[in-house]
């Protein structure tokens, strides 16, 4: 699996490095590179954010990373570089959240890989976000279920409602 | 067995150990465990959404655990509200 690089970055020691995963993805194989940024934003649903807290359970975030570094792979069906990190800790506005990129031959499976990704991160790795307000107050954001059960009553809703993706992160 | 059950997201709010022990029958499933964490938390922590537990997915170190899985040997387990990432 050296094809696929995982991280969890504690912000404490160090930001996450989109240079660093231009690095890794990087080979004289391919000629696409596609990124994915996330950085902390000031508004989320009509309220002032001043930062964010991410907590994440990391032995099995990791795992799910891999997971879908390898789903990545197969659904690409052709060699693919990926980089996936994520950060933890407490984050101002403009900190940056997750750096995925995504290297292949041409642009299209870089883009469909890179995609994969960030939606498999944000849908199934196990990572809480908490948003700190102005007025002092915090909330956890509203999530996806991991749960058997859920999962599917989400599906079922997704489909019923025409939406993509069922929510609205 | 005793099951220790560690907290994420806004279930950390039930416990500022980071954790919840309970007893339950050895092997025992997890959707036993997930009932004997609602009844624990209403009684501890009753303003932690029953629903919110009832949204939650159950996991070992390594893999998601459904409901109809056993308890590990090691009685480690995490609960995950529903996920938020990116």
């Amino acid at each position: 699996m050296t094809d696929i690089h995982t991280a969890i970055v504690d912000i404490r020691s160090a930001p996450l490095d989109p240079a660093a995963a231009l690095d890794f993805v990087s080979d004289p194989r391919f000629g696409g590179i596609a990124t994915f940024i996330g950085r902390v934003r000031e508004h989320n649903l009509g309220r002032v954010v001043t930062g964010v807290s991410y907590d994440l359970f990391e032995p099995l975030a990791l795992r799910i990373f891999h997971e879908i570094g390898a789903r990545a792979q197969s659904e690409i069906g052709g060699p693919v570089k990926l980089y996936i990190a994520h950060a933890k800790g407490d984050l101002r506005i403009g900190d940056l959240a997750v750096v995925i990129a995504a290297a292949t031959p041409h642009r299209d499976e870089a883009f469909r890989a890179c995609r994969l990704a960030i939606e498999a991160v944000k849908h199934e790795a196990p990572i809480w976000k908490q948003e700190h307000y102005t007025d002092g107050h915090s909330a956890w954001s509203e999530g996806c279920s991991l749960c058997e059960e859920h999962k599917e009553a989400e599906l079922l809703a997704m489909k019923h409602s025409g939406d993509a993706h069922g929510h609205s992160h | 067995m005793k099951v220790r059950i560690t907290l994420f997201g806004a279930l950390r709010d039930a416990d500022a150990r980071g954790f919840v022990e309970l007893d339950v029958p050895d092997h025992s499933t997890i959707a036993t465990v997930r009932e004997a964490l609602q009844h624990h938390l209403r009684e501890h922590a009753p303003t932690i959404s029953v629903g919110l537990v009832q949204r939650s997915a159950f996991a070992s170190d390594d893999e998601i655990l459904h409901n109809h899985r056993v308890v590990p040997d090691n009685g480690e387990l995490a609960v995950l509200p529903p996920v938020s990432g990116g």
